[in-house]
């Protein structure tokens, strides 16, 4: 390739200066400036004086001189433009060369600038993450924590409610022992009739507080079944009959005709949701009547419930659902303010709705669906369970009872005798296991809170040691939990207490005949 | 007049420029402008002894590691500052390593540690002990605010202090 001719070299040089801006000054040894050239200004540096220290008129050259090597300073930004200053040291002095990079200087600016704000962005971001993290993090122990309190809460409450069951359950039976023993003294009914009817209202109202804690505490298991919805409704016009009639209260029950006659819903509590809105109602309701409607409509159970009483405020109508609230206007009245309450949580837990849909001072009603849907079944299926009382045939059994306290355990052992059983009893873990191991009774109620050896150790140690016959559990706690945990260990029953008469046969019956 | 070169050293976007346009021309802006290569500023002070020096502050880009062209930027400094964003916890371990590049390119030379952006309090990262720690070893640490003005002049001046005596 040919050489490029100098003309071409001379003319490209000159372009390239005009295009440069350059600037040069000269330093001498001294640090004098002597001369300079091209446009000085351009970077800010006027009234340059020659002969005088360059340092008190160039500042950025201070710390700088001599240079005893070629040195290059990028991007000087100087009087509003910008230059590659590079420092070359000579025989004599020192050159300075300022090339242009005004142009070049903004263009790196904005890629600099684009590249460090993102990585601000960046850190804040990270940063932000974490702390949304952290306050997770933290939320999540104090969930913890309110979890293990309202735990906690909830044992107390069922501990409380053992204790208070057991003196009631004493309370009602000897009542009802009373009762049968047929006084023809007005008096004594009288009084009889109050203390049952105390002790059922006491008992009432501890298992409400009992359901609100384990409602609370996402304790309650559904247990659906088949359920006949006519003979619910019977059942329900049979339980409010007396109560409306000594209040001169109508009553109007109604089934909707396409109803199935079986829908699987936990039947108990289904019962109790309506039995606390029909109460509701009729508690508060001075004349009139209470309406209850019960229809069917793609595998829900619809109900409404229907007063004309004297209606709940429209700011009231927000707190029904509100544990323990009562409005003032209704202090007078009995109750812990919890039946609808726990309606309200039992209706969400089996998937419905629970509203007030209207209220006047001319009445209230209430409306709301529980999800049921239909049974199918063909022939003849087994219609156990509710309310059926099995009757009392067998003969013979031997039923050894386990329980600390005496009063439960004549009660109980009465119960039994008047089904026919005979009774052995124990009144604690140890001697239960002993007694059963020698007599070999064809049954055991055991308790399970006792002190020293509770129920639970007991049954595991029968079991352990090869007693195969039935042990129903007597407990007065309602806990899921506790009734899984007896089962587990080897029991094959398991009751509430108080436990009364008819219910202890049903289930003992049951059990016997296996 | 005595002329004495300052080099504001740190991490990028920790107020370096804004510190040295606080000092010269007490201002103050939100908007943050990349600064690339270095801008020179100058500024006179008059020290306790009443005598007046020159500052010729070199304001650097920052950069989290000095490159050869940032050690010419040195070159002749008398003294520096090493700046730290309170609120970004990195740019404290930026500046501990930049201290001891510097060190070794220009030699012992006074400088001072300003824990930048004061007023933001809330988003403070940089903990007691980790400034107790530098203190410990007989450096100097001021809480600076370029926005609020806060501690400012006192870092010049006081840096200004330290190389004259040196
Ligand atoms: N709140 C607050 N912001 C500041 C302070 N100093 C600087 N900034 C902001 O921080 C960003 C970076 O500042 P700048 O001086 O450009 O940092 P440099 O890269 O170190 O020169 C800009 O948006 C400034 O407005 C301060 O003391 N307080
Ligand atoms: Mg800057």
């Amino acid at each position: 390739m040919a050489a490029i001719p100098s003309s071409v070299v001379k003319y490209v040089r000159t372009l390239w200066m005009s295009e440069m801006v350059i600037t040069y000054l000269f330093v001498n040894s001294d640090g004098n400036l002597q001369e300079w050239g091209g446009h000085p200004r351009y970077y800010g540096l006027s009234n340059l004086t020659a002969g005088q220290p360059v340092t008190e008129q160039i500042f950025f050259l201070e710390g700088l001189l001599p240079a005893n090597h070629t040195e290059v300073l990028q991007f000087m930004n100087m009087g509003g433009s910008t230059a590659h200053v590079h420092i070359l040291p000579c025989h004599h002095g020192t050159w300075i060369l300022l090339l242009d990079a005004t142009v070049e200087h903004e263009r790196q600016q904005q890629i600099q600038q684009q590249v460090n704000e993102l990585s601000l962005l960046n850190y804040r971001q990270t940063q932000l993450l974490n702390q949304i993290e952290e306050a997770r993090q933290g939320l999540l122990e104090e969930k913890q924590h309110l979890e293990e309190i309202i735990e906690v809460k909830s044992r107390l409450i069922a501990s409380l409610s053992h204790e208070l069951r057991t003196p009631l359950s004493s309370i009602i039976g000897y009542t009802d022992l009373l009762d049968k023993a047929k006084q023809e003294d007005e008096k004594t009914t009288n009084y009889l009739t109050t203390v049952k009817n105390n002790a059922s209202y006491l008992l009432g109202l501890i298992d409400n507080i009992l359901d609100q804690a384990r409602l609370e505490a996402g304790k309650v298991e559904l247990q659906p079944s088949h359920c006949d919805v006519k003979q619910l409704l019977n059942d329900l016009k049979a339980l409010f009959f007396p109560a409306a009639q000594d209040k001169k209260l109508e009553l109007e029950f109604t089934l909707q005709r396409n109803i199935p006659s079986k829908i699987m819903v936990d039947s108990l509590r289904l019962r109790q949701i309506l039995i606390n809105l029909v109460s509701n109602g009729i508690k508060f309701t001075q004349v009139g009547q209470i309406k209850l409607e019960l229809a069917w409509e793609k595998d829900k159970l619809i109900f409404l419930v229907q007063d004309t009483g004297p209606g709940i405020s429209p700011e009231a109508q927000e707190k029904v659902f509100i544990p323990f609230h009562r409005e003032a206007e209704t202090k007078h009245i009995q109750g812990t303010g919890l039946g609808l309450t726990i309606s309200y949580q039992l209706v969400n837990l089996m998937g419905g709705e629970l509203k007030v849909v209207e209220s006047s001072p001319s009445g209230t009603t209430f409306s709301g669906f529980v999800v049921a849907p239909e049974v199918y079944h063909q022939g003849i299926v087994a219609l156990t369970q509710e309310g059926n009382i099995i009757p009392q045939i067998s003969v013979d059994a031997k039923i050894l009872v386990v329980d600390d306290n005496s009063v439960i355990r004549m009660l109980t052992e009465i119960y039994l005798k008047t089904g026919g059983y005979t009774v052995i009893t124990a009144c604690s873990g140890e001697e239960g296991i002993e007694i059963a191991i020698k007599e070999q009774p064809n049954l055991v109620l055991m308790d399970l809170l006792m002190p020293d050896m509770d129920g639970y150790i007991a049954v595991q140690r029968l079991r352990e040691q090869q007693f195969i016959e039935p042990i129903i559990a007597l407990s007065a706690s309602n806990f899921d939990s506790d009734y899984e945990y007896a089962l587990n260990v080897g029991c094959n029953g398991y009751l509430t207490k108080p436990v009364d008469a008819t219910k202890l046969l049903e289930k003992v019956a049951l059990i016997l005949k296996g | 007049m005595l002329q004495k070169k300052i080099c504001m050293i740190g991490d990028f976007a920790v107020g370096k420029t804004s510190l040295v346009a606080r000092f010269v021309t007490e201002g103050f802006s939100d908007k943050y402008m990349t600064t690339v290569g270095v801008k020179i500023d100058t500024k006179i002070v008059t020290l306790t002894g009443g005598q007046e020096v020159k500052l010729i502050l070199w304001d650097i880009a920052g950069n989290d590691a000095l490159t050869t062209a940032a050690t010419s930027y040195l070159r002749g400094a008398a003294g520096y500052l090493l700046v730290v964003d309170g609120t970004r916890r990195p740019t404290w371990e930026s500046a501990l390593q930049l201290q001891k590049a510097v060190m070794a390119a220009i030699g012992e030379k006074p400088f001072i540690f300003l824990l930048n952006k004061s007023d933001l309090s809330e988003q403070w990262e940089i903990t007691k002990s980790m400034v107790n720690e530098q203190l410990a070893q007989g450096h100097t640490i001021i809480h600076t605010s370029a926005k609020m003005g806060k501690g400012v002049e006192q870092a010049f001046e006081e840096l200004a202090e330290k190389m004259l005596v040196s």
